[in-house]
């Protein structure tokens, strides 16, 4: 019997839910799915020990673990072991638990059999994070983790301890220089990076565009697409073992004269040689060209490499406020007429269709960069909340010294919004988790790609987030397009700033350390603080009062004390907040994706090897209601939310549009006008639903 | 005196449904080639020969039937229905079958011989239950292959394609979707998704017109009755197929009664009542069938959410007035 071998009970189960009894999903089959996937999986499937000690030692000396014991005794180790195993975790979904089992948990090598449950792996987490600061602190990163207050991202929650894995940074960004060695050096980080399990990002616009001159030679240069297929390759060569797929995103800036090909690539009856699949796509959009939409005036893009003969210096960084007129004017350099409108509505079709590109903002973000005396943000990553200075290196031949500047790279983690509200610990959780982001940037180093070593040595930069928003705010009966639902971020992500701002600085002062270049910052001439020291952000409505009840929420004194801190001891990282997309581990922890609305009170979730269906947390027939959909919201309701969370977060909020296959460009266009008016620094994807001809003929009816 | 010829006027729409299903099958294109089912082959790798055996013959029997509904269903058809704008449905919908045809041989020639190939043309050739179902169907067709076909051999026809597209596909669509959930052969099922949404407006679409078509019959009730021996034909036909196919991986029972399942709602694309009792489908197969949108890893997967962009709507300045003030 073939199919009993493939079939699984558990899974039968969790289909099981979608089944409806009287208008009511069965919703209590997703617990019975829990429970078959440990009975008749997980159990039989997990090495048995007798001791602890047994299985530390065992781990240790097979090469699965790294060796505990050089920073802690077992006497230690146990104590961790007891404080996680008497919270009595239990999951609380059919999906958690297959996520965790299925993608994080440690297995022997034969991959059959499985050496950790949750508590291990939160445990062994903590071990490898408090090496250097002990038991005690090993407890405090626990307890964060136990209780589901923060998660580190995959990468750290998936490698740390293990003595056979990749790197704990989730995410890698540089540019790549315009000739041979600076693209093979972009080729070979690629490749490396992603066979380490980061998401690559590169900025590709500076490449010179199709048709320009190579030596002198007019009309020899590829353009964008033929790098860009060769990126596309190398992730899907270079996994991480196998185990996740690579997966990489390239940048273009709007005024490339590459740009409409760029965007072409994602079409699906173009040309294999310039059809892009699998590598994802974003634009990096100047507020110039938004000016040229707005006032309707011609557009012209711009060939990159008549711009660098002409000035010395690349198109992409350019002040495009200032030069665009003189650009334009200047007959030496080579460019074609567009209708701005016409593009915006391009970009709108092929996200209808593809779901990208994403797009940055560029001015958006450097108009509130604390680190614009350092250098400029260019280009974002492949889930647009990353946003750090970046500059282009000069890789020379073999034998002559390159010049290695910044290229980025960022850890990421987040806080379980309706856990640190409930148990009332936003500045305990927020400090730890800094400690614990803190550690990885300290212990990573990414020597084969200097550019990325260099970033990570001089600027230190993390990336805590933010999950769970619509769970929290449904479980607190507040609408998520509410006014109730602004007030709450404004203070809750504000507070969240605060007491990373103050953990940053408190490490500094610790280390007598602070990021290279700090002096040159915001932070330090105390610019950055202006919003915070001029108004409160305390809550207004009655409801999130009460919800803030016997917290402190930081006041105007209190950040005028801080910012005189922070002046004395400097901050420890250049940069400290994104709010990434996490979808598996919010998977992990019961909550809502990111800041996200949710897409359906059960979703449907896709991976490369699995269809789950995932019921909302704390979903019950009385709260029911404050489960909307996103595709049913209104999404300017959605960014207006996002832009009060932005101007607390110094890198960026992955923001998702969703809309409906009826939605025109038009609809879509409207809202890259208002995200972008608002001071949003970038959107995502497009989510779209479809239509089905069921509701086509039952409307006509 | 000579035949004069119309040209298809879209200024004015023939009937309340035709421009949405023109809008929907437009919006719904694609092609084989966009997606990656090279991302199988670990999947393949791991399946059982059994298992590989069934999911090979049943793609085999579906680029059959694909073949079929290209080459022969759909143009004869076309050639006995009045409104132009139908006929331009059923032309495109035409084309989709071909590329569907077309796409399992993508999946066969992304995992499987040449060799391997060969031998499950060959056994489509061989199969006696599914070449009769080929000649059932195709016996209809062929019957209004003339000018004067009468009311009732062009509603026939267009029954059985209703058959063919939203009953006879299914025991083939079953595997796919079946492994699909157990996290096997995950991104050749994006194409077998991508079918199912065609096949599923393509049963609609010719449904809805036979029972245009059913109205002008006189002898209704002999037609139905001759309508449902053929149905019942089909079935008991169906089900001996389905333990060919699935008797040695064990699930001849799960797909018998998907089969009825199905064959319910090719009654009802045809307006008649469900005859068969079906007590539960297994659910992992009809959540698979569920057209609608998914949340997808997108870099794990590629998305079969996404449609052609029909809604192209220029910018006015107008739309760049905007409220941009967040009073909090």
């Amino acid at each position: 019997m073939v199919a009993n071998e493939v079939a699984k009970n558990w899974i039968l189960l969790n289909n099981e839910i979608m089944i409806k009894h009287d208008d009511e999903f069965s919703l209590h089959k997703d617990k019975e799915a829990v429970r078959a996937y440990f009975l008749e999986y997980v159990n039989k499937n997990t090495v048995f020990f007798y001791t602890l000690k047994e299985k530390i030692d065992y781990l240790i000396e097979n090469n699965y673990y790294i060796d505990f014991y050089q920073w802690f005794t077992f006497e230690e180790i146990e104590e961790v072991f007891n404080y996680v195993y008497a919270k009595k975790f239990r999951f609380e979904s059919f999906m958690a638990a297959f996520k965790f089992f299925q993608s994080y948990a440690l297995r022997d090598d034969s991959g059959e059999k499985f050496l950790e449950r949750y508590e291990d792996r939160v445990v062994a987490v903590s071990l490898f994070l408090a090496r250097e600061e002990g038991v005690k602190k090993a407890i405090e990163y626990a307890e964060i983790m136990i209780n589901q207050e923060y998660q580190p991202a995959t990468p750290t929650f998936l490698n740390a301890g293990k003595k056979r894995s990749g790197e704990l940074v989730s995410c890698f960004l540089d540019e790549i220089g315009d000739n041979l060695n600076g693209i093979g050096y972009a080729v070979d980080s690629a490749m490396k990076l992603s066979s380490i399990g980061g998401g690559v990002s590169f900025n590709i616009s500076k490449i010179r565009a199709r048709g320009e001159a190579i030596k002198g030679v007019e009309g020899r240069a590829g353009g964008v697409l033929p790098i860009m297929k060769i990126m596309e390759d190398t992730f899907s060569y270079a996994n991480q073992l196998g185990q996740r797929p690579g997966a990489g995103a390239v940048y273009l800036n709007i005024f490339h004269s590459d740009i409409e090909e760029f965007l072409d690539c994602k079409k699906i009856n173009v040309d294999e040689k310039v059809r892009i699949k699998s590598l994802s796509i974003g634009i990096i959009v100047p507020d110039k060209f938004m000016e040229l939409a707005e006032k309707d005036e011609p557009c012209y893009l711009i060939y990159p490499h008549t711009v660098m003969q002409e000035y010395g210096q690349f198109l992409d960084e350019m002040d495009m406020d200032k030069m665009y007129d003189e650009l334009i004017t200047n007959p030496n350099v080579k460019k074609k007429k567009i209708n701005a409108r016409h593009l915006l509505v391009k970009i709108a079709q092929t996200q209808k269709e593809s779901g990208y590109p994403y797009i940055f903002f560029k001015e958006n973000t450097n108009r509130v960069h604390a680190l614009n005396e350092i250098g400029q943000v260019k280009f974002s990553n492949l889930c647009t909340e990353i946003m750090q200075v970046s500059q282009v290196s000069d890789i020379e031949i073999y034998g002559k010294q390159d010049t290695i500047r910044y290229g980025i790279s960022c850890n990421l983690g987040s806080l379980n919004i309706a856990t640190v509200m409930d148990n009332k610990r936003i500045k305990e959780t927020v400090k730890t988790a800094m400690r614990a982001l803190t550690v990885v940037t300290d212990v990573t180093n990414i020597d084969m790609v200097p550019s990325i070593a260099k970033a990570n040595r001089e600027l230190h930069s993390v990336g805590l987030g933010a999950m769970n928003l619509h769970g929290y705010l449904a479980k607190s009966f507040i609408m998520y397009e509410s006014n109730e639902a602004l007030d709450f971020a404004n203070t809750f992500f504000m507070m969240m700033n605060y007491y990373s701002l103050e953990a940053s600085m408190e490490i500094a002062k610790e280390r007598g350390k602070t990021f290279v270049g700090f002096e040159k910052s915001a932070y330090a001439d105390g610019t950055y603080f202006n919003n915070y020291v001029n108004r409160d952000y305390l809550p207004k409505t009655a409801k999130v009062q009460e919800l803030f009840e016997g917290i402190h929420v930081p006041t105007v004194e209190d950040w005028l004390e801080l910012k005189a801190k922070i002046k004395e001891h400097g901050i420890y990282h250049a940069y400290r907040l994104a709010i990434a997309p996490n979808q598996s581990t919010s998977y992990i922890m019961n909550a809502t994706a990111s800041v996200m609305p949710i897409v359906d009170i059960i979703e449907v979730r896709e991976y490369g090897d699995s269809t789950t269906y995932y019921p909302m947390p704390y979903l019950t027939n009385d709260n029911y209601f404050y489960f909307k959909s996103a595709y049913d919201m209104d999404q300017f309701k959605v960014l207006k939310l996002i832009s009060v969370i932005q101007r607390h977060i110094d890198q960026g909020v992955s923001t998702i549009l969703h809309t409906n296959s009826k939605d025109s460009t038009r609809d879509l266009s409207r809202y890259y006008i208002y995200a972008h008016k608002l001071g949003l620094k970038s959107l995502y994807y497009t989510r779209t639903r479809k239509s089905t001809i069921d509701e086509c003929v039952s409307c006509s009816a | 005196m000579s035949k004069t010829y119309k040209a298809v006027n879209w200024n004015t729409p023939e009937n309340d449904y035709v421009l949405m299903f023109w809008e929907q099958n437009i919006r719904q294109f694609w092609i084989d080639t966009e997606y990656i089912p090279s991302k199988d082959i670990d999947s393949w790798k791991r399946i059982s020969p059994e298992m590989k055996d069934a999911y090979k013959k049943a793609l085999g029997g579906l680029t059959l039937l694909d073949t079929l509904q290209s080459h022969t269903g759909m143009p004869k058809i076309i050639d006995h229905i009045d409104t132009l704008q139908n006929k331009a449905v059923l032309s495109y919908m035409c084309m989709m079958e071909a590329i569907h045809a077309k796409s399992y041989s993508t999946i066969f020639t992304t995992v499987s011989t040449t060799a391997e190939i060969n031998d499950i043309f060959e056994w489509v050739q061989q199969n006696k239950y599914l070449q009769y179902k080929a000649q059932m169907i195709d016996g209809y067709y062929r019957a209004i292959d003339k000018e004067d076909a009468s009311d009732e051999e062009i509603y026939m026809a267009m029954a059985a394609s209703v058959l063919l597209e939203s009953f006879l596909f299914y025991s083939g669509f079953f595997l796919p979707l079946w492994l699909c959930g157990q996290g096997e052969m995950v991104a050749s099922a994006d194409i077998i998704k991508k079918i199912i949404a065609d096949e599923s407006i393509h049963g609609v679409f010719v449904g809805l017109m036979a029972q245009d078509q059913f109205k002008k019959l006189k002898n209704q009730d002999q037609v139905k009755a001759r309508f449902l021996a053929l149905l019942y034909n089909l079935y008991e036909n169906e089900l001996k197929y389905t333990e060919e196919i699935y008797t040695e991986v064990g699930l001849t029972a799960e797909v018998k009664e998907y089969v009825r399942y199905n064959a319910n709602k090719a009654l009802m694309n045809l307006g008649f009542d469900p005859i068969f009792e079906v007590k539960q489908v297994n659910p992992i197969v009809l959540n698979g069938l569920n057209t609608e949108t998914t949340q997808h890893d997108f870099f794990s997967k590629k998305s079969t959410n996404y449609e052609k962009a029909t809604e192209i709507v220029h910018l006015k300045d107008d739309d760049f007035k905007m409220d941009v003030l967040v009073d909090i």
